[in-house]
């Protein structure tokens, strides 16, 4: 699947930026930066996560793996605090979600499914707007370097988003992510509907971001997208965790397992 | 279109109601509607019979005061005058139009003409200001609403849930779905003109013209065709329900709120009519002129003195074998009366002018355009107003030289002069109460049915161009709906 | 206050970027702005019209003067202009006056018999309305509110936007705050600016611009609310507004049109025609009745002219103006009940208006510019009180002293003359002017 060409295409990391990224954020790798413990949710006594616990680390990419309705969605609007736990504890950097929300927020980047920016301004508009949206200030050689890093095309960052493909899109959903500078990145379906080549430019960038310190959650249905980019899979079911998978490069994952979680929910589905 | 295309139509039509019978707001949108209309049309018809009946008794009631008033002097009862009660036409249960804003009833005197008293709006709470419960108005402000509420996302609503490009790659063409989502429209449109033509076809039984029926009926399903098409056009022309939305609710408050008053405010700014009071200025002016005819003394009638004195070939007005008196009286108003007539004539031509001014605005409003054909075919606008007072005006003119006849030929000059020595001379400057039925009975009747057919063409040329813009555009965007 | 107006600034940006809200904007602009400038050139007409007529009127006047000598026929020549000037803030809200006349002429004759006269306007002008400031405010607003404020959540979400936005803003107020905030100053910008130049031109008092800015601002606020709370959980946008321009249908045209409708069951009032009708015969039956009859119910209201009733002639002016008063005091009643009704149903309008904020606006603005029925009211009532003193300049000549002299013509009271001693009389308010409506 991987394709060199894609990954020569990008333009060389640029150190500066990242040493920069890196001291920012405060945490050294390995420190704990998403910390779920028994966490409950149910709405109108109907439960959508049940006892859910994981945690995420500095400079990992933890891949929350499962089918529709398995509960990826409602975890993340429980981290990003849209949705109040029923019980347990959600802590991101440190502190408890629903307590210092602001601060939490600060923290991370959230990049949506479908990351429909504004279509009637221009990728630097948009990004401009955010940015201050979040009260930073950066300057037009900073944002361009972003747009580079992600491998936006330079006849594309001034042009309205409404001519934008969603490749496109999220790319300058990324860079966005990136101008942030939060240390914590929130990842939602990334890759679906990317075509192959910006899943591996994503991937990458994924990586990337990891080995300066990032904390990277993800929640996907792409069982092998989450292989290829994972530290760490999480298998989610029912609300459920019913499995955790450690490095898949180094050991191969319960297909059985997996499959039967998105079957099951198929069939609930249906 | 043939058959098997008019079939996936109707298909396309059921799906859409099928949409609507699922939906809530469409269902309360379109209960709320029906009500409104069926409440409208009751409670207008009512109140207009009422009206009616009210206007028919005090008609009755002033005809018979007057002719059981007892033996006077002629010219006295000139004074008496005479009311006369503007009943409303029968269709005018569907729109009252200015009935309320004009006065309805008119005192008829010698020497004046007065204008008409008693605006029902005068005594009103001015809580319907922005709107009323008559059928007019809620077809033509709010069923537009309505319309726009349960159809504007007929098909951006495809588009966005994307099932669009799947019809149409099932070989539904974009002109067969937007016709059926215009069929299913129309099916609302007439849905809400039931009651309403229902109400229209009862007039003929109180002697309305079915060419106003048909007109009235026809005028307002073109109306609520513009709508459907407006409606289609956002639709099809937007992406999004959204977007479809925001420009048709846009629409409808600049055509159906902003516009009719544009349109008046417009035409009272850019044609200026003089009130009666100002006129009358420029008439008590031009009166001056034609002398009192109260005083036969006066010079202006030393002329009609001597023509006469020489057609009966005598040398003093004792000797005249006619009351002198009654004659300057009765020359008197013919003269004044076509003074005022003039000055009448003027007025009302420049109403009509603004009136005019404001009604080339239908051009750009449906909705001003439904309001003018509505009042003319249904016999409440201005011009129905002016023919009231042009027929009480002959009215009055009538009565009062019949009495003045009367003065001439039933009362002596010298009882006439003596009028005034005692009371003896005053009883015997009369006339018989028997002379007082030369008062005509009056009704007064709105102009045919044809006459206000014809008037309202200029309207359905406004909604038949507005349709045939519409159909165009629709016709564009069709063939390119994704 | 620097983060705060960046914000602002931000914002302000942005919605320059929305081409629908900017042209929404433009056109409440230019709305406001007709409806300012059609207002102003209505008052103006207004003034003028009332300038020619005074001049005419004191042609007419003189002429009469010159030409009659006796108080009878100088009477019954003479006519009165009587007038209600439109005050400097009815540009903005023209009110009833395209319904109840603002202008007469009257005599010496019953006053039943002249006073109800129409010299109103085109009546089908009358009937589609007029657009005026607060016209524009009141009902056109509401529904730009709606349309700049229902989406504002909704369709953030159905673009996948709102997490987005939600979780990258600084805080709630930097996003929404500051959105609602540009949005709403906008609106009440494009709104009250004409505004503001209209009462320039019209040199209206800054209290009343000073309150009518504060009811406005309210009024928009409470719309705004209304629209940013219903439409903040929602994520169909079209579903949001629909609910809202309901709800504006319902306070707008709805409740009032149902008020309208049982206050006009449950006030009964005489009948217009009745009383003229009745104030005619009067008049007309006493030509046949013995003189006495009619002068002793003369006196019977005005016993100081007792001693001076005797007629040496079949007929005399003071006899002619004697039955004219009387058919007025014949159909008193009748008047009285009319106009309580109709002061009746202004009052129960007031309470429905409370259930339905534009006409509550409308009606607060219309008082404020003294352009409502209210007005009409006290301006009838002012009529009444001219035409008596009137009738007290003519009795004494009538009656007693003969043929005035032209000096004494100098004296003769004029509309002008009376609302000047009214200037002293505090203020009449709706309860007070029923009392007085009640006196005459």
């Amino acid at each position: 699947m991987t394709t060199p060409t894609a990954i020569n295409k990008t333009p060389p990391i640029e150190q500066k930026t990242f040493d920069k990224h890196v001291s920012n954020t405060g945490a050294a790798l390995n420190d704990t930066m998403i910390e779920v413990s028994s966490l409950n949710f149910s709405i109108k006594n109907n439960a959508i996560l049940k006892n859910l616990s994981f945690s995420v680390a500095a400079g990992e990419v933890y891949a929350l793996l499962g089918g529709n309705g398995a509960g990826k969605s409602t975890t993340l609007k429980t981290l990003l605090g849209f949705n109040k736990p029923t019980q347990g504890s959600v802590k991101v950097a440190g502190k408890e979600v629903t307590q210092a929300l602001d601060f939490v927020r600060g923290k991370t980047a959230y990049l949506p499914e479908s990351a429909t920016l504004y279509p009637h301004l221009t990728a630097r508009e948009n990004v401009e707007y955010f940015l201050s949206l979040a009260d930073i200030k950066k300057s037009d050689e900073q944002i361009n370097a972003a747009f580079n890093r992600v491998a936006l095309q330079r006849d594309a960052w001034d042009r309205h988003m409404q001519t934008y493909s969603k490749g496109m899109r999220q790319k300058t959903a990324i860079a966005l992510a990136i101008l942030r500078e939060a240390p914590i990145f929130l990842l939602d379906e990334p890759t679906s509907g990317l075509d192959p080549v910006a899943i591996d430019e994503f991937n990458q960038l994924v990586r990337e971001l990891a080995l300066t310190g990032a904390t990277i959650l993800m929640v996907t249905h792409d069982v092998y997208g989450a292989c290829q980019v994972a530290n760490r899979i999480g298998l989610l079911k029912n609300g459920e965790l019913v499995g955790e998978y450690d490095a898949p490069q180094s050991g191969r994952i319960d297909t059985e397992q997996v499959h039967a979680a998105f079957g099951h929910h198929a069939n609930r589905g249906a | 279109m043939s058959i098997n295309n008019f079939s996936k139509v109707v298909i396309v039509a059921k799906d859409e109601w099928r949409y609507w019978l699922r939906s809530k707001l469409a269902m309360t949108v379109l209960a709320i509607g029906l009500v409104l209309t069926v409440a409208s049309v009751i409670v207008t018809a009512i109140t207009m019979m009422e009206l009616s009946h009210t206007r028919h008794e005090l008609q009755a009631t002033s005809d018979k005061s007057f002719v059981d008033q007892p033996d006077r002097h002629p010219h006295r009862m000139v004074h008496y005058g005479h009311y006369a009660f503007r009943t409303p036409s029968p269709l005018s249960t569907l729109d009252p139009g200015i009935d309320a804003y004009t006065g309805n009833s008119i005192f008829l005197e010698g020497h004046r003409q007065n204008s008409a008293m008693f605006a029902d709006s005068r005594q009103g709470t001015a809580l319907t200001k922005l709107g009323s419960l008559t059928p007019a108005f809620i077809v033509q402000t709010l069923a537009p609403l309505l319309l726009i509420l349960i159809g504007y996302s007929g098909i951006s609503r495809e588009r966005e849930s994307q099932t669009l490009s799947y019809l149409l790659s099932q070989g539904t063409s974009g002109a067969t779905l937007i016709a059926g989502k215009g069929l299913a429209l129309l099916s609302v449109v007439a849905l809400i003109l039931t009651p309403l033509t229902i109400s229209a076809l009862f007039t003929l039984g109180s002697g309305e013209g079915l060419l106003a029926v048909a007109s009235f009926v026809l005028g307002y399903a073109l109306y609520l065709i513009v709508w459907v098409l407006l409606i289609l056009l956002a639709s099809s022309v937007f992406s999004k329900n959204s977007g479809s939305f925001t420009a048709l609710a846009f629409v409808w408050i600049l055509l159906c709120i902003v516009m009719p008053r544009v349109a008046s405010t417009t035409a009272s700014t850019a044609v200026s009519s003089a009130g009666k009071i100002e006129t009358d200025f420029a008439v008590k002016a031009e009166l001056r002129k034609l002398g009192d005819g109260h005083n036969t003394n006066d010079p202006a009638f030393k002329q009609f003195k001597q023509s006469l004195l020489n057609k009966y070939n005598v040398s003093s007005i004792d000797e005249l074998p006619v009351n002198f008196r009654g004659l300057v009286a009765s020359e008197s108003e013919a003269k004044l009366t076509s003074v005022l007539n003039k000055f009448a004539e003027q007025r009302m031509q420049a109403e009509l002018k603004q009136t005019q001014v404001s009604r080339y605005f239908g051009w750009v409003s449906p909705m001003v355009a439904i309001r003018s054909l509505s009042m003319i075919v249904v016999g409440t606008s201005i011009e129905t107003h002016h023919r009231f007072l042009r027929e009480t005006e002959q009215l009055r003119f009538d009565f009062v030289q019949g009495l003045n006849k009367v003065h001439v030929e039933k009362l002596s000059y010298q009882d006439d002069m003596n009028r005034n020595a005692d009371t003896a001379a005053t009883q015997k400057a009369r006339v018989s109460a028997q002379n007082w039925q030369i008062l005509q009975d009056f009704t007064f009747n709105v102009d045919s049915s044809k006459a206000r057919a014809q008037r309202s063409i200029p309207a359905f040329l406004q909604l038949l161009l507005w349709i045939a813009v519409l159909l165009g555009g629709i016709k564009f965007v069709g063939r390119r709906l994704l | 206050m620097s983060y705060l107006l960046k914000q602002l600034a931000r914002e302000w940006r942005f919605l320059l970027r929305q081409k629908y809200l900017v042209v929404l904007l433009v056109c409440t602009f230019v709305m406001s702005g007709f409806a300012v400038f059609s207002g102003l050139s209505e008052v103006t007409q207004q003034k003028q019209t009332i300038e020619r007529l005074k001049a005419a009127d004191l042609t007419d006047l003189t002429n009469v003067q010159h030409k009659y000598e006796d108080p009878g026929s100088l009477a019954y020549y003479s006519f009165h202009l009587t007038y209600s000037s439109p005050s400097n803030l009815a540009f903005a809200a023209l009110g009833e006056r395209d319904i109840y006349p603002w202008k007469h002429r009257l005599n010496l004759l019953a006053l039943e018999g002249q006073i109800y006269e129409s010299d109103a306007q085109n009546a089908e002008l009358a009937q589609a309305g007029k657009i005026d400031f607060v016209f524009v405010v009141s009902a056109l607003a509401p529904l730009i509110v709606i349309l700049l404020f229902h989406d504002l959540f909704a369709n953030e979400r159905t673009s996948g936007r709102h997490d987005l936005l939600v979780t990258t803003a600084k805080s709630y107020f930097a996003l929404w705050g500051a959105r609602i905030a540009v949005r709403l100053i906008a609106v009440i910008v494009c709104l009250m600016l004409p505004f503001y130049i209209g009462t320039l031109l019209s040199h209206s008092a800054l209290a009343d611009v000073g309150f009518v800015t504060f009811i406005c601002v309210i009024y928009i606020a409470f719309w705004t609310a209304l629209s940013v709370w219903w439409g903040k959980n929602a994520s169909s946008a079209p579903r949001v507004a629909s609910t809202l321009i309901g709800f504006w249908v319902l306070v707008a045209f709805i409740i009032p049109i149902l008020g309208d409708l049982v206050i006009n069951k449950t006030v009964h009032s005489p009948k217009g025609g009745d009383i003229v009708l009745t104030q005619r015969e009067a008049v007309n039956d006493a030509w046949d009745l013995p003189k006495k009859t009619t002068m002793d119910a003369f006196v019977a209201s005005n016993p100081q002219w007792k001693d001076h009733v005797d007629m040496q002639s079949e007929f005399e002016w003071k006899w002619y103006y004697a039955f004219q008063q009387v058919g007025d005091e014949k159909a008193g009643e009748l008047s009285h009940a009319y106009r309580d009704a109709a002061h009746t149903r202004y009052q129960l309008a007031g309470i429905v208006s409370w259930f339905s904020p534009p006409l509550l606006l409308q009606r607060t603005f219309t008082r404020l510019a003294s352009t409502d029925a209210l007005a009409a009211f006290r301006y009838e009532y002012r009529m009444r009180g001219f035409h008596k003193s009137l009738r007290e300049f003519y009795y004494p000549w009538l009656f007693i002293k003969g043929n005035p002299p032209k000096a004494a013509l100098k004296n003769m009271p004029s509309f002008k003359k009376t609302m000047l001693n009214e200037m002293d009389e505090p203020e009449v308010t709706g309860v007070k002017l029923k009392e007085n409506l009640s006196v005459n």
